[in-house]
């Protein structure tokens, strides 16, 4: 019956993964460059979960994180030819690349998350209770 | 001669609180080092502390007789192990918060079961001593 716990442990942690990108997401909606400094628009995190049989003794799977992937929608060209990061030539001539975040898709996938982790803490409470119960019919 | 608690229970469960004491303690350090750098969450393994209960209960049939039953031995308590499947954060901790209140949770279960266990076997002994159920 303990497993059913060690199921929904393995969902608090792959939501929480989610939450973390999204508010990495959030977080870096107007980062115009990376990590080295040069100008590359932020991509969007995406974690994607998978089915973890490997704590299941009754049938009942666990989810891990998969992998995070980066979103590759072309990123939002502004108008902003005085801009230090401004595209120089070619066909965005005069413009800055921002990252191609949607907040309300972000948000809402926060609020999922968010309750998602709650759901699997309801879970967790009920089996508590579960157990709880059988110890008191030696009592 | 068996003494009064000879033959049953009691000593094996006394053995498994003491072992889910321990324990808390252990992930409660685990929980109060959360966010300490390069912290190593530390576990006492419960696979091989019910093996050595079993053992001992099995070899000897007599709990009590500590002086040879294997799970008495201090080392079982004394070998916190490193805990080397989770995965290591940036900061070089690899306490992860949901795993550790799960294992609290579960060991909170173990010393309930242990005591409620307990408490039904001197029920008995109470109604065995006093005549009366």
């Amino acid at each position: 019956m303990l497993n059913a716990l060690d199921i929904s442990t393995s969902a608090l942690v792959a939501q929480r993964t989610r939450l973390n990108a999204v508010s990495g997401n959030i977080a870096n909606m107007s980062s115009l460059t990376d990590e080295t400094g040069k100008p590359n628009p932020y991509k969007a995190r995406e974690v994607v979960f998978q089915t973890d049989d490997t704590m299941s003794l009754s049938g009942a799977s666990g989810v891990k994180v998969a992998e995070i992937k980066s979103d590759n929608a072309d990123p939002l060209y502004r108008y902003q030819p005085n801009h230090p990061l401004a595209i120089k030539e070619g066909e965005w001539e005069g413009y800055v690349a921002y990252p191609n975040i949607d907040l309300t898709t972000q948000m809402v996938d926060a609020l999922e998350s968010t309750r998602a982790y709650e759901a699997n803490v309801g879970v967790m409470e009920i089996t508590k209770n579960l157990s709880r119960e059988t110890l008191t019919i030696l009592a | 001669m068996q003494g009064i608690f000879g033959g049953t229970p009691i000593a094996a469960l006394e053995h498994t609180l003491t072992f889910a004491q321990r324990r808390h303690e252990l992930l409660a350090g685990n929980l109060a080092n959360l966010d300490t750098p390069g912290y190593q969450s530390r576990d006492l393994d419960i696979g091989e502390f019910q093996n050595a209960l079993a053992e001992s209960i099995n070899s000897a049939n007599r709990p009590m007789s500590s002086a040879t039953s294997p799970y008495t031995r201090d080392d079982l308590f004394d070998g916190p192990r490193k805990a080397t499947e989770q995965v290591v954060f940036h900061d070089g901790s690899d306490v992860s918060l949901e795993h550790q209140v799960t294992e609290l949770a579960k060991n909170q279960h173990l010393h309930g079961l242990a005591i409620t266990t307990m408490r039904s076997q001197f029920a008995l002994l109470r109604a065995a001593i006093t005549e009366k159920a």
